[in-house]
């Protein structure tokens, strides 16, 4: 190897350069750009589970079989200062199941066991009619099949429950594949602190 | 028993509650978004006022005179719709969703408080039926008080969150009740919170949504009939419902904003 | 690098020509009905009473920023460890424990996301869409290898990219891919490069990314996955036991892209420098067809360190020997 820089070290370092600079400009220009995380996010005014105006449907549960972490990333969320605290709870109870002695559904609605009901405020021990009843779920345990959302929507319930993307869970995918299979195209992208928000009416930048 | 549906009116914009003249005229009153509306025997809208703020419900009473439930307010006018009166308070008439007449008082429940208020007729407060249980009021998570009135004057009001109808003396004591849950029987109140309408006449006459129909239980408790289930869009909630003396069933279409009547067909 | 051939030139032009259109499903309008919106009617916390409180509604937030820097910062030092491992330390076993680390973090711990290869991808966005914006990490994850490769070569794939890693660690009996297959398969790295650009520019949700939708080793670090793609990464795996790692060499669109940039390095491995031998035991070590004339060539070399490891004058081998040697007071050979 010759110790005198020939012609094509000479090219070679000016190439560099170049390529470098031209890699550190690109790179300040979409620094520049930069504008804070954007996650997936499921549109409660499109999915079908919680959407008004369809009733009587199955509960789509592409969410649970879509989404490519092991247990889905999405979940359903009971945003409590909206639910009715009930007695029968349609998304706890399976309402069209027998009725046992206590006057309550004996089957229960979640195929994972994942709504936890418990009775609060001032409560009657004898009457189980006459408490309000919360309903927690166990988001370890729930897999956003969806059905409880589904039955609480409007009008059988309040729609207090909704299905919404955990970001603990999610890998933030560029392309959700939850968003490619949903026929609503109920899954958009939006910045962290929206996305945060409750469940209201979401519209896609 | 069986019932047909016999008319169809259009209720010409939001329709919440209705009222049916107690004389048998066949008059229908109806409570718009900020409006009284009045259709005739035919169905055709025969007159129509304003109200000052929006209306919730509409009751008629012995003299004529026509009593709106607003947000706030009762409006009294008399039957051209001309106003008469008008009882403001914001602490017991928040949002009044159904008036009736017990004897000689008037009495409106307030949704936001989840009772019924007894009135004189002088606008004067009395008493509250239905708060005095552990849960501080009628279990509505639908949003509204309904109740009707049998000739004895005692109140039936709707308790939607135990699935039942209750009996009420006009000084708020309770009597009794009828109706439980039941997602298969008919005889049983679907859902989450049913009935969430009720209206008095010969029998007890009660709307739910959610699987909406429209159901008739004598004074026992026994299921007489189920009137209607088609003609309700899936999506209705909250219908009004009202009984004239002819026994004529007037149901609040909420989705369609009309007013089905349905008929007893002697079976 | 010799020409291709006419047949290859016009399969690589049918391929490219593949535009599978994602034409977006046309959503259907949310109806508004006359409800009362819930937060109105459901009953508040005095109303309910008896010292109730409305629980908190979990907010479940997203992986922390500093973490997410810490990635690029590890990502950085990885690298650095790697180039000094590879040229100065030169030892092979501790560029393999490099790539076990690796995998273990970058791979199975990361899960594989947000890797450089997928990182093209976003900026190609970002240049192409005003409104796409790319955090700050992922332009860095792009740029870092690639200026890493203009100084000393392709320091990222030897150690420190996870897929490189898995594929590097099943090498058993690695064949020589005859020179000119070689270069025309690595020209379907070109292919693959430019169909990922244009299905990365696509707008909006037609806009597809490729490189992450077949990734073959996502399914393994994840640990779960599509059958077909386990199946694939599988038969990766397998045929990477007897062709050095085949994604790497032919498939690999940001290798596409370091071996551009590794062209232009002046440092890079090199066996027995100031020496010129002709034995060509490190052509015949090298599993990955980048020995040329003696000399590692920085745009194929992927980091592997086998060929000095088995050089008789250079590798470890002769350097214990050599100190052996001195050990026991005898000249060196």
């Amino acid at each position: 190897m010759s110790e005198n820089p020939t012609r094509r070290d000479l090219f070679a370092t000016v190439a560099r350069g170049t390529v470098l600079a031209v890699l550190g400009g690109g790179a300040l220009f979409l620094v520049k750009k930069a504008n804070g995380q954007v996650v997936w996010q499921v549109d409660a005014s499109r999915c079908v589970n919680s959407r008004l105006g369809e009733v009587g449907v199955t509960a789509c549960n592409l969410c649970t079989t879509e989404c490519v972490v092991a247990l889905s990333a999405v979940r359903a969320v009971n945003e409590y200062s909206r639910c009715g605290r009930c007695n029968i709870c349609p998304a706890y109870f399976n309402i069209t199941s027998a009725v046992n002695e206590l006057g309550q559904p004996s089957e229960k609605l979640c195929p994972r066991d994942a709504i936890a009901r418990r009775p609060i405020g001032k409560v009657d021990p004898e009457d189980p009619a006459n408490n309000f009843y919360e309903y927690i779920i166990d988001e370890e345990k729930c897999d956003g099949c969806g059905k409880c959302v589904m039955q609480c929507k409007e009008p059988l319930g309040l729609g207090s429950i909704t299905l919404r993307v955990r970001y603990d869970k999610c890998v933030n995918c560029n392309r959700c594949s939850i968003s490619k299979a949903c026929p609503q195209n109920a899954l958009m992208q939006l910045p962290v602190s929206q996305a945060l928000q409750p469940a209201g009416v979401l519209r896609p930048e | 028993m069986q019932y047909r549906q016999v008319q169809v009116i259009d209720g010409k914009g939001a329709l919440h509650g209705i009222a049916v003249d107690g004389h048998g005229h066949g008059d229908v009153y109806a409570a718009g978004e900020a409006e009284i509306k009045v259709f005739d025997a035919t169905g055709r809208l025969a007159r129509r006022w304003s109200t000052s703020r929006p209306a919730w419900s509409v009751a008629v009473a012995g003299d004529g005179s026509v009593y709106a439930g607003e947000l706030g307010q009762i409006e009294i006018f008399d039957g051209a719709g001309k106003l008469r009166d008008t009882w403001r308070d914001d602490k017991l008439l928040r949002r009044v969703t159904a008036i009736g007449f017990s004897g000689d008082s008037v009495l409106a429940g307030d949704s936001a408080d989840r009772a019924i208020r007894r009135f004189d007729r002088g606008g004067r407060f009395l008493n509250n039926i239905g708060k005095d249980n552990p849960l501080g009021g009628l279990l509505i998570p639908n949003g509204v008080v309904d109740f009707g009135v049998d000739g004895e004057g005692i109140v039936f009001a709707a308790n939607p969150g135990k699935h039942r109808v209750e009996r009420y003396t006009p000084g708020g004591q309770l009597l009794g009740h009828i109706g439980r849950f039941d997602g298969n029987d008919p005889a049983g109140f679907t859902g989450c919170c049913n009935p969430t309408n009720v209206a008095i006449g010969d029998a007890i006459y009660t709307a739910e949504k959610a699987g909406p129909r429209a159901k008739v239980y004598d004074f026992g408790g026994k299921l007489l009939a189920v009137i209607a289930t088609e003609p309700f869009d899936a999506n209705c909630k909250n219908m009004d419902i009202a009984v004239d003396s002819r026994g004529r069933v007037y149901v609040v279409e909420t989705v369609k904003l009309a007013i089905f009547v349905f008929e007893r067909v002697t079976a | 690098m010799s020409g291709l051939s006419k047949t290859g030139r016009a399969l690589a032009a049918m391929v490219a020509l593949l535009v599978l259109a994602l034409g977006s499903v046309p959503s259907a309008p949310a109806q508004a009905m006359p409800y009362q919106r819930p937060v109105e009617t459901a009953p508040q916390q005095d109303a309910i009473g008896g010292g109730y409180k409305t629980p908190a509604v979990q907010r479940a937030v997203p992986r922390d920023y500093w973490l997410q820097v810490l990635d690029v910062v590890l990502l950085g030092a990885a690298m650095g460890i790697s180039v000094w491992l590879v040229l100065k330390r030169r030892s092979r076993r501790w560029l393999v424990a490099l790539a076990i680390g690796s995998l273990a973090y970058f791979g199975f711990y990361r899960e594989g996301c947000i890797c450089p290869i997928g990182s093209l991808q976003n900026v190609v966005v970002a240049i192409a869409d005003p409104r796409y914006s790319i955090p700050m990490v992922v332009t860095a994850t792009f740029v870092l290898p690639l200026a890493v490769a203009l100084f000393f070569g392709r320091a990222f794939c030897g150690g420190v990219c996870a897929l490189g890693a898995i594929q590097e660690l099943v090498v058993l009996r690695p064949v020589q891919v005859p020179r000119r297959l070689d270069r025309a398969l690595g020209l379907l790295r070109y292919v693959y490069l430019g169909l990922a650009v244009l299905f990365a520019v696509k707008p909006g949700l037609a806009r597809d990314f490729l490189i992450c939708r077949f990734d073959p080793f996502v399914g393994f670090f994840r640990r779960t996955g599509a059958p077909h793609m386990l199946l694939l990464g599988g038969a990766f795996l397998v045929v990477g036991m007897f062709v050095g790692r085949p994604y790497c060499r032919y498939l690999c669109p940001y290798g596409g892209l370091l071996a551009w940039c590794a062209r232009l390095a002046r440092r890079g491995v090199s066996i027995t420098p100031g020496k010129e031998l002709d034995c060509g035991l490190c052509a015949g070590a090298c599993p990955y067809g980048a020995i040329e004339e003696m000399r590692a060539v920085g745009r194929n070399c992927l980091y592997c360190a086998r060929c000095y490891a088995t050089c008789p004058q250079d590798g470890e081998l002769a350097h214990a020997k050599a100190e052996l040697v001195r050990l026991k007071g005898a000249a060196p050979v």
